[in-house]
């Protein structure tokens, strides 16, 4: 077995309509870089990064997912380990925004009830075709008391930061541990660490 | 590559000698395949498992007999091919009508909430159609290929200053004020929005002509309007990408101006036996999903049984890798030239698709020692981005898994 050289791993996921920029935006976190050329996500794809937050060395695994319909039986069993959500729209995309409330519904079926969230408007360099404004953006997520960013991975906006904001409010919430009592594929249970601020 | 033997499909493909000679000998017994009068289509599948030549448009030929698009009685090929060809025609005719193009439509209309009113199904069909033009936009992009213009556009549709250009519907599902405009009395048109939102580089083509890409995006919806219980799903333009370009390169123009018609057969036929992995509701059927991954680890538990556990000891799920392997036979997974070579050997299996299962399993026998010395994240980011090894040597490990599990049944292991 390889040499741990984290402290904590993270498992995240990318969801939304297909098209919307999810491998996108992951590849710019991963390898920041661009890329128009991106083929189709075919079931689930996966990437690595390590970060380094308040003195810890955290590994983020993150899982992008396909977008369509037909791939939800398999993307879906990801949502249960997951401790933090990306859910992306395209602000150019009327539809994809119009189903971030689909995609919150998934996420209630299937995440751990504790799991972060964050909704993202993607392409907002494009604002010449913005048909979706961000205060709807702030509104849906406000509604649902979600972090809410616009993100472009084209033009580098944002993306860093919901990485990383994503990732402090999953930090926030473990309590601290050793480094050595860190498994490969850690499943942190916070949920008897805090009081569930909502109910059934 | 060229592979200088004769031996049977289940056999091992063996190291070419490259020689001039070997050369010549294996397309003259090629030739003699294709020349008699009735093909002897187990004696093609034996020549054709071991990989087609990529000259003469040997592929594009014995793709379309492989796929039961040519019947093996060459007498009827011309009818045949007229015949299909025709009917694509009369297909492309019908479905590529915009409403409003008559002027007897006067009770329908874009509000119309008629189940059968044009307008609806129109802009029920541009959902599919955006989610297609999504894909076909993404078509192996490190290839120009797609993105150039045929040499066999279809007129009406490039002349007609975009307007039939299926990806000027893209986007309009529902009636926007902006894109209808009153002419006279009662007559509605439809006029697309401003150029839609794609940060791609796959451009429609002006005027006069137009790209590959929108040729595929062409097929795969009139597909999708003749298998309405199906739809299109995504992963199916990576099916049909390297037949299409497979008959679009073909060298005998006649064959590659119909490369349209016939690549819409062709990739018809094959999904015809693949359809089920795109079908969410028979995932755990037998001819699903769930069960071609099943049999891909029980071909390894039986074949490499320390890999298989290690695999299952670390939680690496079929999902992450065999899901995507199968559901596009490999298509994800290698370059093209190396897919075209793949698939001559899958079309030439006549158990389809026994072969893809034990191409798979050699597939992670091959990484072995990387995978038993790699941990959970190593090991996904591999079977996702295969490493370098060679068709070849995949192939070879493929067939000698194969011959080994066939002789392995029949002695009754």
């Amino acid at each position: 077995m390889a040499k741990k050289t984290y402290d904590l791993l993270f498992k995240l996921l990318l969801i939304g309509d297909s098209g919307v920029g999810k491998t996108c935006i992951l590849f710019r976190f991963s390898d920041d870089a661009f890329t128009t050329t991106f083929i189709s996500t075919i079931g689930i794809d996966f990437k690595i990064k390590t970060v380094e937050l308040q003195g810890k060395k955290i590994k983020l695994q993150i899982w992008d997912t396909a977008g369509q319909e037909r791939f939800h039986t398999i993307t879906t069993s990801y949502y249960r380990g997951a401790m933090g959500i990306m859910l992306v729209y395209d602000i150019t995309n009327e539809k994809s925004f119009e189903n971030i409330v689909k995609w919150l519904r998934n996420i209630n079926e299937h995440a751990n009830e504790d799991v972060e969230k964050m909704i993202l408007g993607n392409k907002c360099d494009m604002d010449d075709k913005r048909v979706v404004s961000k205060s709807r953006g702030e509104g849906i997520a406000r509604e649902h008391n979600i972090s809410f960013l616009e993100t472009s991975a084209k033009a580098n906006i944002n993306i860093e930061k919901a990485f990383t904001d994503l990732t402090l409010s999953i930090l926030n919430k473990t309590p601290g541990r050793e480094p050595t009592d860190v498994p490969e594929k850690i499943n942190i249970d916070r949920k008897s660490d805090r009081l569930s601020n909502r109910c059934c | 590559m060229l592979i200088g033997s004769n031996s049977g499909p289940q056999k091992i493909f063996q190291k070419s000698l490259f020689t001039m000679s070997s050369y010549d000998l294996r397309l003259k017994d090629l030739d003699q395949v294709l020349e008699s009068e009735v093909i002897d289509l187990s004696k093609l599948r034996e020549f054709c498992f071991n990989g087609i030549p990529d000259v003469k448009g040997y592929r594009s030929l014995c793709w379309r007999l492989l796929l039961n698009y040519l019947p093996c009685d060459r007498n009827k090929w011309d009818e045949q091919l007229d015949h299909h060809r025709k009917l694509y025609q009369q297909w492309l005719d019908e479905i590529l009508v915009t409403p409003g193009s008559f002027d007897n439509e006067e009770c329908d209309h874009p509000l119309s909430e008629d189940p059968n009113s044009k307008w609806n199904t129109f802009f029920k069909d541009n959902q599919a159609l955006t989610q297609i033009d999504k894909d076909v936009r993404r078509l192996h992009p490190e290839l120009s290929f797609f993105q150039q213009a045929t040499d066999y556009p279809l007129s009406n549709v490039v002349y007609s200053s975009g307007t039939k250009r299926l990806n000027r519907r893209v986007g309009m599902h529902f009636l926007n004020s902006a894109n209808v405009v009153r002419k006279g009395l009662g007559i509605v048109k439809i006029t697309p929005k401003a150029e839609q939102t794609s940060t791609s580089e796959f451009k429609p083509l002006e005027e006069g002509s137009e790209a590959h890409w929108e040729v595929v995006e062409r097929i795969l919806f009139v597909y999708c309007k003749l298998n309405p219980g199906q739809g299109y799903v995504q992963g199916m333009n990576e099916i049909i990408g390297p037949i299409y370009y497979c008959f679009a390169t073909d060298p005998i123009i006649k064959m590659k101006e119909h490369a349209e018609a016939d690549c819409f057969f062709v990739f018809t036929n094959l999904m015809s036996e693949i359809r089920d992995f795109f079908i969410k509701t028979l995932d755990e059927t037998d001819t699903g999903i769930v069960n071609m991954m099943r049999k891909v680890t029980e071909r390894l538990k039986e074949n490499d049984p320390v890999v298989q556990s290690y695999l299952v000891k670390n939680e690496i799920y079929p999902q992450y890798y065999s899901f995507r392997w199968l559901t596009l036979l490999l298509s994800q997974e290698f370059s093209l030239p190396e897919v075209l070579r793949i698939w001559d050997s899958l079309f030439s299996d006549s158990q389809r698709f026994s072969f893809l299962i034990d191409i798979c399993c050699a597939m992670i026998v091959l990484i072995r020692d990387q995978i038993l010395a790699g941990d959970f994240s190593t090991i996904v980011k591999l079977l996702q981005n295969y490493p370098n090894v060679e068709t070849r040597v995949i192939l070879n490990k493929a067939a000698e898994l194969s011959v080994k599990n066939r002789d392995e049944e029949s002695s009754g292991i």
